[in-house]
């Protein structure tokens, strides 16, 4: 089907420091799940500020729905309907955890529905309404991912980007963070994932994507990015790890 | 397609090797130290100029502007090498002061001989005191420095052995009118120099590239293996006995010492303002932002003459540059590799 | 006995004006992550508001006070926009960005200085001068009024922060700049309404303070280590741990002041500035050492 959002040979970086991003393309399909896998430093972080407008793109262009996100804020990305999950989770530590929700609809333009909305999704994530009233600094990682991932579903996004949200996580909770993220999924979100854990990252998703030195080097169905050797050898750590 | 990918490492190593090169090529151009030793050699001839009539003023001028290069050149090695911002350094310009001050009040020894012994002082002092508040960082440290110079305050107001707010008054020299300036105006030329050759020997010491780490990123620094707690102490003590010396020998030309002449916020922008506009971090830029800031201040305080509007230009000049110009001269030149040679003292 | 009890409630009177006068200096740093070396001297530009509201037409300082929050509010806007926005977009502290706003507190010294001389002055209605007497124990009018408007205010903040959507994004600024631009929250507007309203708080206390103290331009220097002591303990940024610290440090100052000597009182603030930077630079309500 068509492809709902795509970037096309994107260089970016960091204020005036070398080009993190050289070259980058990525198609991403609506309703899927997309893996972006490579080594540390590869770009893959770089990629997904770039698209939501933490980073200036330098060259190439970033289109959603055809139309162009570059030179736009995040909080004008967000509007057009884009989530961005950072690795350190978007929360405020000393907010409590509803407060944290509510933080989630600040960009709705309108609230009268906000704190509805925020009880039916405390309702499918019974953790989120036992702890309301706690600070968020004070939950397990676990629940703080639990958290910023419930907290974008607020906005009924069409895309939500995490970043690595397997980081610091036991291996059985990582599955439950995957495990939401496939339900986001299944409701019609369409996801961009960035994971160091490139076998539990791909295993999870739909399409796989390969970023090193700042170019796309791979892109294929997840499937196929897993059997493939030349990338079992480098990225995935051999194929024992398996 | 990885092929691509390692080809292009190898055109980054060659275009690094290139610019290595040219870095190399640039330092090869030689500095010019027959400049500073020249002006020096003037500056020490120019006092004949009193045979043929009188020139106090001119001397005065340079003299005020040497006190100024000493300071600077000082509170440079600890705001510009190291990177940490004092605004109190005041409180040594008031300590070597009164040191020396009270010496030649009592005892009648000259501050010119016992200049030195103030400034040993001033870096024990300043030892001490950076040992304290040295452990805090950025704007903790300016505000630390800031609070220091407001202690001090309090404490010589309050300390009637010298005088209290009122200060004491010293005695001045028997010389005549044309050569009264002349051994204040060869002490501070000389301590100039010395400060100067002091901050170029640091810069290109082991300790000076300590330094400079600290100043870029201590934590990065101390897990190199450098001392940085030394390190950071010593060139306080140093900076602090540079500005030291200059106070004890300040107080003596001026013939009385008084907190308010020393302990003003005024004086330690000042040598924080030279720093800035001249190229905070390098040799000359402080002596460049003093000759800038003495010669602004004669034009304004004679057109203006008010010491109010002599803070609101102060603190408008350093706004501009810090926004605008926040390299100084000598940065800024040096950073488009304009820097004439008879300035790279670096 | 009673001296103890008037000590203590001559500081806890002096007490809430600090916790006034700390607060805009706590709200601009929590957000913006600068400390503004400026604000002292905006409370004096306060004062004179105050002041020359007091001497040309006889207004009262209390009257006066909103006047000085619109005066004073209008000047941060265009210090902002002309100053501070470039350095609130690059969103991380430099060493020269406090520079900067001492720099700018120079420049609106020498402007007071120059429009207004640097004479002590002083406001002062009836009630400055009143006291009002429980048994042996007295409490001045003027600072009984004064530090309870501040407390007034101060309220008025911490709910506005709490419960407004405005206070949301500012508490979620600075909590967290980055989770706050994503989320859809305007960092730049949040950080230009939060200086005005920190200037603005300046202007406050100015009128509170044109008629507890007297002062004149270059005071400032003496209050920017005092408020200093008061944020840092408080924790940069935490309004709570502000008006903790303000209590508990003027409470303390008045002691030293009554039983030691009153130029000693000040001291108490820079030695505690001092002490609280090298024992627990994050302060009482920190978490983490963000001056460091």
């Amino acid at each position: 089907m068509s492809e709902l959002l795509h970037v096309s040979n994107v260089t970016a970086g960091y204020g005036d420091g070398p080009a993190i991003l050289d070259g980058a393309e990525l198609t991403v399909e609506p309703g899927k799940v997309h893996c972006i896998i490579g080594p540390n430093g590869a770009g893959k972080s770089t990629l997904l500020k770039a698209i939501c407008g933490m980073l200036k793109v330098r060259k190439g262009d970033v289109l959603y729905r055809g139309e162009s996100l570059k030179g736009l804020r995040p909080d004008q990305v967000l509007r057009k309907g884009i989530c961005f999950v950072p690795q350190e989770r978007a929360l405020f530590p000393k907010m409590t955890v509803r407060e944290n929700m509510r933080m989630g609809g600040f960009s709705l333009p309108d609230t009268s529905n906000l704190e509805k909305r925020i009880d039916e999704i405390e309702e499918r994530f019974p953790i989120l309404k036992e702890r309301r009233d706690q600070h968020a600094g004070t939950m397990s990682g676990g629940q703080q991912q639990t958290l910023a991932m419930a907290r974008t579903m607020i906005l009924k996004p069409d895309i939500v980007m995490l970043d690595e949200p397997s980081l610091g996580l036991a291996p059985k909770i990582v599955q439950e963070m995957f495990d939401i993220m496939r339900m986001m999924a299944a409701e019609g979100i369409t996801i961009l994932l960035v994971e160091q854990n490139a076998l539990m990252g791909l295993k999870n998703s739909d399409w796989g994507v390969v970023l090193d030195l700042g170019k796309t080097l791979f892109s294929g169905p997840a499937k196929d990015v897993l059997q493939d050797p030349r990338i079992q050898d480098l990225y995935l750590g051999g194929s024992k790890a398996a | 397609m990885m092929s691509i990918a390692f080809q292009d490492t190898s055109n980054v190593l060659q275009a690094r090797a290139e610019h290595n090169a040219k870095l190399a090529l640039r330092a090869d151009r030689k500095r010019v130290t027959w400049f500073p030793v020249v002006v020096l050699g003037l500056l020490l001839a120019l006092p004949a100029l009193q045979f043929v009539g009188n020139y106090n003023y001119v001397l005065h001028l340079i003299l005020f502007t040497a006190c100024y290069a000493t300071m600077a050149s000082g509170w440079n090695i600890l705001g510009g090498f190291t990177g940490y911002i004092s605004l109190g350094h005041n409180v040594f310009f008031c300590i070597g002061g009164y040191f020396a001050g009270m010496i030649l009040a009592r005892y009648g020894v000259s501050t010119l001989v016992t200049a030195p012994l103030a400034g040993l002082i001033c870096a024990a002092v300043g030892y001490l005191i950076g040992r304290i508040t040295l452990k805090t960082r950025g704007p903790s440290f300016i505000i630390s420095s800031l609070a220091l110079v407001m202690i001090a305050r309090i404490l010589f107001d309050n300390w009637h052995f010298v005088g209290g707010a009122n200060g004491v008054a010293l005695p001045a020299n028997d010389l005549s009118v044309v050569w009264a300036k002349l051994p204040y105006y060869y002490a501070f030329v000389v301590l100039a120099a010395a400060a100067v050759f002091v901050s170029y020997k640091i810069k290109h010491s082991k300790f000076g590239l300590g330094l400079r780490a600290i100043s870029k990123d201590e934590i990065k620094a101390e897990s190199a293996g450098i001392d940085t707690r030394t390190y950071k102490t010593l060139a306080f003590a140093i900076s602090a006995a540079f500005v030291g010396m200059a106070g004890a020998i300040w107080g003596e030309y001026l013939t009385y010492i008084r907190p308010n002449i020393f302990l003003v916020i005024l004086v330690s922008v000042n040598m924080v303002l030279m720093c800035i506009l001249g190229g905070k971090g390098t040799v000359a830029g402080p002596v460049i932002g003093a000759i800038l800031i003495v010669a602004f201040n004669e034009i304004f305080v004679a057109t203006l003459g008010s010491s109010e509007l002599n803070i609101l230009a102060s603190g408008l000049i350093m706004a501009l540059a810090l926004m605008f110009f926040p390299l100084g001269v000598i940065g800024t030149l040096a950073a488009k590799h304009r820097l004439p040679r008879i300035l790279n003292w670096d | 006995m009673a001296d103890i009890l008037q000590t203590l409630i001559l500081g806890l009177a002096l007490g809430g004006v600090f916790a006034l006068m700390g607060s805009g200096l706590s709200l601009v740093f929590g957000v913006m992550r600068i400390v503004n070396l400026a604000h002292p001297v905006m409370i004096i530009a306060g004062a004179y508001v105050a002041y020359w509201g007091f001497k040309l037409y006889g207004i009262d300082p209390l009257v006066m006070l909103p006047v000085a929050i619109v005066i004073l509010a209008v000047i941060g806007i265009l210090l902002y926009k002309l100053v501070f926005e470039r350095e609130a977009r690059s969103a991380k502290y430099s060493e020269m960005t406090v520079l900067l706003t001492f720099a700018v507190a120079m420049i609106v010294e020498g402007a007071l200085g120059g429009l207004f001389t640097n004479t002590q002055r002083v406001t002062s209605p009836a009630y400055a001068t009143d006291a009002i007497f429980i048994g042996d124990v007295f409490i001045p009018t003027g600072q009984l009024y004064a530090g309870i408007l501040s407390l007034v205010i101060i309220a008025g903040l911490a709910l506005f922060l709490k419960y407004s959507r405005f206070g949301y994004a500012i508490r979620a600024t600075t909590q967290n700049r980055e989770a706050a631009e994503l989320l859809g929250v305007n960092v730049s507007m949040v950080a230009l309404v939060s200086f005005a309203i920190g200037i603005g708080l300046a202007g406050a206390a100015g009128s509170l303070v044109s008629f507890v103290f007297s002062f004149f331009p270059a005071k400032h220097w003496e209050w920017i280590a005092v408020l200093m002591s008061l944020v840092v303990l408080g924790g940069m940024g935490s309004l709570l741990g502000t008006v903790v610290a303000s209590f508990l440090l003027s409470v303390i100052a008045a002691f030293v002041g009554t039983y030691i000597g009153a130029t000693w009182s000040t001291m108490t603030f820079f030695l505690a500035l001092f002490l609280i930077l090298l024992v627990r630079p994050q302060g009482l309500f920190g978490e983490k050492p963000e001056l460091a």
